[in-house]
């Protein structure tokens, strides 16, 4: 009964689980320095993971999703350079980063939903095609941002990690968007799509605006991965696609629809975070890293999904 | 009086080539109980769905308190004060009964956020109405998918209050619920009545009609045949128009040989979840027919039977010896043989040549590791020939042929395993006349040779037309046997209609 409605509570459980295990390996662990650069390196998959969640819970699903981050790194990057360098084009490179990730997932909530296509293939679609858009921006690797850029993001704001400022954020936004009539719609369309038509809610709506949700959140990690990386890559969000669906899948939403939660998402990245850290300081041997993950994942995901069906 | 809360002129609805509503004419005053009644897909709950905006009219007008309307959709239904309960039931399984409940209408905070508080207050309130019939563990935060079915039809019914409708529409709304459920049901129904609300109500239950009912309208082959008075009708006018202009014993009986008096089979006091004990013997040629409203139990035998379903208790016996119903292969091998209607789900492999389709039984009744083509087609073709399945060739994939040649091939595939017990369930659901017939003249050679034949059908006069006696379902339960000169359609649909 405690769990459910709290599926993320099995995910914190695993997640704790993991977190011992990379401490045993990794002693410093929990030094505050070695604390934020795990975040930094973890947040653009833990805000992908809490987007993609809203375009799973209304029982559809986003493979798009990596390819937005790659066409928005390069924009933005692009347009920081064509404006000029000033605070002011920053700002706007920004907006329009926000407006072309929001965009593209309304494209694909519009096919989705509205033409009613099937979400898999559509995405998959859409997807090659904002990889190429991506491409056509920027063929290659490259681009530069000012250096204030990555001091921003790398530096404090107002004595807090601008990193654990935009978690947060995050983290507030996610809790509050559940508590509204939206949240509660967007479950009971991916329970039961033709019920909650029946009921008279506005299905098509909702499904809409969960991918441009999902395109905001793919906007936010692209934005995070220019402060770390200064640059734009063409091809930096391919692998975000599966390992989104992954962390969700262990942060206890379920792919079928209308059950879980984006919390539980921030749980799932950060274990599949955990799970590379250990794996790396174990010292494995490089051709065995592999195999030990999967068996890892599959092991976090049996442990999460058992407890929660208690 | 004022304005009629519903009025539909001349509405129809199809669906490609079938009709689900031909003309619905139908007036609902405010401050009525009008029952609505029709056996299976005659065309009431599309109309109960038009009135509800959940499907377009292909053709026709609504009237909505006395405004003609075309509905946009079921949340235009809804702002028009329109409260409908579906019979397929419109709830959302993970969340929880209070927010089912007021889902679309959902209490807010002054932040804009969903007020749970006042959510569950007035969820309370509701479920409050049911007092303890409600039964254990239907709370404001119990999840739906938790409920048993009974619980989600009450739900569902408090999700129609909780938006204050001025027109109810309660489809099938009684069906799970038991007496004193439904007396607290209807005793809320006459208060919304007093103040002026308009119900539709959707029951096969006759007693109800005649507890709560105003008016009736029947409705038959998608067409409103009648609409009377309750207090100035009875029973046996009511199912007069349910049956229709129809003569009397129209229908043709096949004739056949009486059954011989060795059994095929024996049921003693079988028992299964959705399904009271019965007992029944069945004589070598003979045809059990099996009655009644659609879903009351008739194919859940079957599937017993077939061993796709599971016993509580009771015993089963073919030819002298016991037969456990542990799996559709054990069936198979106790000689029983089961053939559906619903040939796309359970009868044919759709892509697969008829060949393989023909053959699947007999290669896991006989255990064949090696499929010898020339063999089995000497075997298959004196089956062919009775069943005239006209195909091009049998190496044509299957989902080529007509409705009837499939159905065909799904009968030559038990065929071949010359069953003892041949289980049939709704076997000519769409297919023509001509392959039926040809089935029929299959069914004559099969009582024949002796096999004990068990028929489900949704279609009157082929029950009638072929059953020699016929048991008479509803919820589970065999409430009537009908033989001899009572096997026809007014006996047929009184018996359905009794309570059980």
């Amino acid at each position: 009964m405690i769990l459910y409605r709290r599926p993320w509570v099995a995910a914190l459980a695993v997640t704790l689980l993991l977190l011992l295990a990379n401490l045993a390996v990794q002693p410093s662990l929990f030094k505050p320095a070695i604390m934020l650069s795990n975040l930094s390196s973890w947040l653009p998959l833990i805000l992908v993971a809490m987007g993609q969640t809203y375009v799973v819970l209304s029982g559809d699903i986003d493979l798009s999703i990596g390819a937005i981050i790659s066409l928005v790194n390069v924009s933005v990057v692009s347009l920081i350079g064509a404006f000029g360098g000033g605070d002011g084009a920053l700002l706007l490179a920004i907006v329009c980063g926000f407006a072309i990730g929001i965009g593209a997932g309304a494209i694909n909530g519009v096919f989705v939903a509205a033409l009613r296509l099937q979400p898999i293939v559509t995405t998959f679609g859409t997807g090659i095609l904002f990889a190429g858009l991506a491409l056509a921006i920027m063929p290659d690797a490259g681009g530069t941002v000012p250096d204030r850029v990555f001091e921003t993001y790398a530096g404090p704001l107002l004595g807090v990690p601008v990193i654990l400022w935009i978690l947060s954020l995050a983290v507030l936004f996610v809790i509050a968007l559940g508590r509204t009539r939206f949240g509660l719609r967007a479950l009971a369309v991916g329970g039961d799509a033709q019920a909650a038509f029946q009921t008279g809610l506005p299905v098509t709506r909702v499904r809409i605006l969960n991918y441009g949700l999902a395109g905001g959140f793919a906007a936010l990690a692209a934005l995070c991965l220019i402060g770390e990386t200064a640059t734009g890559d063409p091809l930096l969000g391919g692998s975000y696609t599966l390992s989104s669906i992954s962390a969700l899948v262990l942060g206890g939403t379920a792919l079928s629809g209308g059950t879980g939660g984006a919390i539980g998402s921030l749980f799932g990245a950060m274990s599949l975070g955990i799970i590379n850290n250990v794996i790396f300081f174990a010292r494995l041997p490089f051709e065995l890293q592999s195999l030990i993950q999967g068996i890892i994942v599959l092991a976090a995901l049996a442990v999460g999904t058992l407890v929660a069906r208690r | 009086m004022g304005a009629l809360a519903v009025e539909a002129i001349g509405l129809s609805k199809t669906y490609g080539a079938v009709t689900a509503l031909r003309e619905g004419h139908f007036q609902l005053r405010p401050g009525e109980v009008h029952i609505l009644l029709g056996s299976n897909g005659s065309g009431k709950s599309t109309l109960c769905k038009l009135i509800a905006g959940s499907i377009r009219p292909s053709s026709g007008e609504l009237s909505l308190f006395g405004t003609p309307t075309n509905l946009s959709g079921p949340n235009d239904a809804r702002a028009r004060g329109i409260g409908v309960f579906y019979q397929e039931l419109s709830l959302s399984p993970h969340l929880s009964v209070a927010e089912n409940i007021l889902l679309g209408a959902e209490p807010l905070t002054r932040w804009g956020t969903v007020d749970r508080s006042a959510l569950r207050h007035r969820a309370r309130d509701l479920i409050a109405l049911f007092g303890s019939a409600a039964g254990p563990g239907l709370t404001p935060d119990a999840p739906v998918s938790r409920l048993s079915f009974d619980q989600k039809q009450i739900v569902e019914i408090l999700k129609v209050f909780s938006s204050n409708p001025r027109v109810i529409i309660l489809d099938e709304a009684t069906s799970s619920l038991d007496r004193t459920q439904v007396t607290i049901l209807f005793e809320r129904l006459r208060a919304l009545k007093a103040q002026g609300v308009a119900i539709i109500l959707i029951t096969h239950r006759m007693e109800e009609i005649f507890e709560i009912g105003d008016r009736v309208t029947i409705v038959r082959d998608g067409l409103s045949v009648a609409t009377l008075e309750i207090a100035a009708t009875d029973k046996n006018e009511i199912v007069h128009h349910m049956v229709g202009a129809r003569i009397e014993g129209s229908i043709q009986r096949r004739l056949r040989p009486e059954p011989s008096l060795e059994t095929a089979l024996t049921l003693d006091g079988l028992q299964g979840p959705a399904l009271a004990p019965l007992s029944v013997t069945l004589r070598r040629g003979e045809i059990l027919g099996l009655g009644g409203l659609h879903g009351q139990g008739q194919s859940d035998l079957l599937l017993t039977l077939f061993g796709a379903q599971g016993t509580q208790a009771g015993r089963i016996t073919i030819a002298g010896q016991r037969f456990r119903p542990t799996s559709p292969r054990a069936a198979l091998k106790a000689g029983i043989a089961y053939i559906s209607g619903d040939r796309r789900r359970v009868g044919v492999f759709a892509g697969r040549p008829v060949f393989e389709n023909l053959t699947l039984s007999i290669l896991l009744k006989t255990g064949a590791r090696r499929v010898r083509p020339g063999l089995l087609r000497t075997l298959l073709e004196p089956i062919l020939n009775r069943l005239k399945l006209k195909a091009p060739s049998l190496a044509v994939p299957i989902q080529s042929l007509s409705g009837g040649n499939q159905q065909k091939a799904v009968i030559g595939r038990w065929l071949t395993t010359k069953p003892k017990v041949l289980l049939l369930d709704d076997p000519t659901k769409g297919i023509d006349i001509q392959s039926k017939n040809d089935l029929y003249a299959m069914l004559d050679s099969l009582c024949a040779e002796g096999v004990g034949i068990i028929l489900y059908s949704s279609e009157d006069s082929e029950l009638l037309g072929n059953a020699d006696r016929v048991l008479v379902f509803n919820s589970g339960q065999v409430t009537e046997e009908l033989s001899g000169a009572r096997l026809t359609e007014f006996d047929l649909y009184q018996a359905a209609l009794k309570a059980a």
